[in-house]
C-alpha cells in the first residue's frame, strides 16, 4: 500500500491543499449562508471545462484541451460578478442562484456529451485527482498560498463584513468591494480545484468541514482549526481507503467527511446532555 | 447649539421611489432625538441617508467633517449562527481604528471591557453571543459602538421584540448615557409610547409627512390627530405620556 501511496504521492498533495483552501473558505460560505453560490460556482467552473473540450473537439480552439481551466476560469469570474452585486427585483436570491446552477448543469451535461476529447466524462464528473502531477501540485501552490494569505491577513474585515454588512459599512467599510473580493477568490479557487477534484468534491471541502467545525467549536478561530482538521483528516483516510479499497478517491474522501460530520454531530448532542 | 447633521429640502427615497420630500431636521449637538413613525413611513430611509448608505435623491445632507456614528443595528439582523463571543462583537466597534490587515491589541481589549462595564454586562464578555437573551444581545451591541467613541449613538429599533421589563431596561440606559455624558442620541423607533417617555426631541413621519419639535410640542391631541388623520388622545399617567387611537365607530359596528 505505501508504494500505491508513494506512487500517487502527488495527488494526495493536490488534495491536501484544495482541502485546506476550501475548508478555511467555507467556513465563510457556510457562515454567509451562501452554499448554494458555491455550487453554483462549481457547476459553472464544470460547465467552462466542458465548453473548452467541446470546443477544442470541433477544432474551434484546440489549445484549449490542454487548458481547459482558462475557460473554466473566465466563466466561473464573470459568474462572481453576477452572484457579487446586490440584487433586487421579484425574484428571490436563493432562486436565481438555482437558475444559474441548473443551467450551468445543463450546459455542461450537453457539452461533454458532444466533446470528441477523451477523458472529458470523467474530469466532468469526478475530476482526475489521482492524475494529480508535479506541476499541478505547484499549480495549486501558487494559486492557494496567496489566498491562504489573504484570508488570514484579512481575517477581521472579512469577519466583520459577513457578519454585519450594515454596521462595517457605517465605519467606512466598502462592504460590496469586500463581497466582490471575497467572491472573486471563491471563483478562482473553485475553478482552480474543480479540474482536479470535481463538482462534488469541491462542493464537499466547500461545506462539509466548515459544518463539521461548527458543530465542535464553541468560537471562530476553534471553527477554522476543526474545519482544517476534518478537512485534512477528510483528504487523507479517504485517500488511503480508496487505494487500500481500490475505491474512486474523490467520493472516498467525500464519505469520510460525511462520517466526520454525523461524529460531530452526536459529541455535540452528547455534550449538550451532559 | 450645533447641527451635526442637517437636512435641507432633503428628497429621500430608494431607487427611483421617493418616500419623504422637502424634508428638513437638524441633529444637534447634545441632542437626544427619537425619529418615529409607522413601519414603511422613511424613518430607517432618513437613518441610512445620514449614515451614509443612502444618497438623498434630491436637496442637501450635510453631515459635520470628522463626525463618527455609533450604529447599533436592529438586533435580528445579527446573525447568531457565527461562533462569536460577547467580547469579540464589541471590538469590532474599534476595527476601523486598529487598521486593514491588523489585530486588536490589549488596549482595545480594555476599551471594550470598558464599553462593556458601561452597559453593565462586563460579566458576560466570554459568552457566546448566541446564549444571550435579547436585552443583553442589546446590550453587547450598545457597547460596540460606545467602544469607537462616537459623537452621535444611533440605534435603530432598539426595543423591537422586546418584553417590558428588557425595553424599559434599555431605554432607561440609553437614557442614561445621554444624561451622564451629553452624548447626542438618534432613536428609531415605531414605538411612539416608548420613545416619547425618553427622548427629548421627536421628529414624527408618517405617510410623506413629518412633524419636528420638542415632545411637549409634538405630543399634543392636535399635533398628533392631524398628523395621523384620525383623533388621537394624549393622556399622562405619573409623568408618563400615553397616546391612545380614540376608538372609532363605523357604521358596521353601530348596526351589529
Amino acid at each position: 500500500m505505501l508504494e500505491a501511496v508513494l506512487l500517487f504521492r502527488e495527488a494526495l498533495y493536490g488534495s491536501l491543499i484544495i482541502a485546506v483552501t476550501c475548508a478555511v473558505l467555507g467556513v465563510y460560505v457556510v457562515l454567509r449562508r451562501i452554499v448554494f453560490v458555491g455550487a453554483a460556482l462549481a457547476q459553472v467552473s464544470s460547465a467552462g471545462i466542458a465548453l473548452a473540450f467541446w470546443l477544442a473537439g470541433h477544432g474551434i480552439a484546440t489549445a484549449l484541451a490542454s487548458h481547459p481551466e482558462a475557460l473554466s476560469l473566465a466563466a466561473t469570474l464573470g459568474s462572481v460578478m453576477f452572484f457579487a452585486r446586490p440584487l433586487r427585483g421579484p425574484v428571490p436570491p436563493d432562486a436565481r442562484i438555482g437558475v444559474w446552477y441548473a443551467v450551468a448543469a445543463a450546459a455542461g451535461i450537453l457539452l461533454i456529451a458532444k466533446a470528441a476529447v477523451g477523458e472529458a466524462h470523467d474530469i466532468f464528473l469526478e475530476g482526475n485527482i489521482l492524475g494529480i502531477t508535479n506541476s499541478d501540485t505547484l499549480e495549486l501552490l501558487v494559486v492557494c498560498t496567496p489566498v491562504l494569505v489573504a484570508l488570514f491577513a484579512f481575517q477581521k474585515e472579512l469577519l466583520f463584513t459577513s457578519f454585519d454588512r450594515d454596521t462595517a459599512r457605517t465605519l467606512g467599510y466598502h462592504v460590496d468591494l469586500w463581497d466582490l473580493g471575497f467572491y472573486l477568490v471563491l471563483g478562482v479557487v473553485i475553478s482552480i480545484s474543480m479540474q482536479f477534484a470535481g463538482v462534488l468534491l469541491v462542493f464537499n471541502f466547500l461545506v462539509l468541514p466548515a459544518v463539521t467545525g461548527l458543530l465542535l467549536a464553541g468560537g471562530m478561530a476553534s471553527t477554522f482549526v476543526f474545519s482544517l482538521g476534518s478537512a485534512l483528516l477528510a483528504a487523507m483516510v479517504g485517500f488511503a481507503l480508496s487505494i487500500r479499497f481500490d475505491l474512486p478517491t474523490g467520493p472516498s474522501m467525500i464519505a469520510v467527511s460525511g462520517a466526520l460530520v454525523i461524529l460531530a454531530w452526536l459529541v455535540r448532542r452528547v455534550q449538550k446532555r451532559a | 447649539m450645533t447641527a451635526l447633521v442637517s437636512f435641507r429640502d432633503a428628497t429621500l427615497g430608494y431607487g427611483r421611489h421617493a418616500v419623504l420630500r422637502g424634508f428638513n431636521l437638524d441633529i444637534l449637538d447634545g441632542d437626544f432625538l427619537g425619529i418615529v413613525g409607522p413601519n414603511g413611513s422613511g424613518k430607517t430611509t432618513i437613518l441610512k441617508t445620514f449614515l451614509g448608505s443612502l444618497r438623498p435623491m434630491g436637496g442637501t445632507v450635510t453631515v459635520a467633517p470628522g463626525l463618527r456614528f455609533g450604529y447599533v443595528p436592529q438586533r435580528d439582523v445579527v446573525d447568531t449562527l457565527f461562533p462569536l463571543h460577547v467580547l469579540e462583537v464589541v471590538l469590532m466597534g474599534r476595527y476601523d481604528r486598529i487598521g486593514l490587515g491588523r489585530r486588536p491589541s490589549a488596549t482595545d481589549r480594555e476599551l471594550a471591557r470598558k464599553a462593556l462595564e458601561r452597559v453593565g454586562i462586563s460579566h458576560l464578555a466570554d459568552r457566546p453571543l448566541n446564549a444571550l437573551s435579547g436585552g443583553q444581545r442589546q446590550r453587547t451591541l450598545i457597547a460596540r459602538a460606545l467602544v469607537g467613541e462616537p459623537n452621535v449613538l444611533v440605534l435603530d429599533e432598539p426595543t423591537n421584540g422586546m418584553d417590558l421589563v428588557a425595553t424599559t431596561q434599555i431605554l432607561g440606559l440609553v437614557r442614561d448615557l445621554h444624561e451622564r455624558t451629553g452624548l447626542t442620541v438618534v432613536m428609531v423607533s415605531h414605538a411612539l409610547n416608548e420613545v416619547a417617555n425618553y427622548v427629548e426631541r421627536i421628529a414624527l413621519v408618517h405617510e410623506g409627512g413629518y412633524v419636528v419639535g420638542f415632545v411637549e410640542e409634538v405630543m399634543t391631541q392636535q399635533a398628533l390627530s392631524a398628523m395621523y388623520g384620525i383623533p388621537v388622545e394624549v393622556s399622562s399617567f405619573e409623568g408618563h405620556r400615553i397616546v391612545l387611537a380614540k376608538r372609532q365607530q363605523t357604521g358596521e359596528h353601530r348596526h351589529a
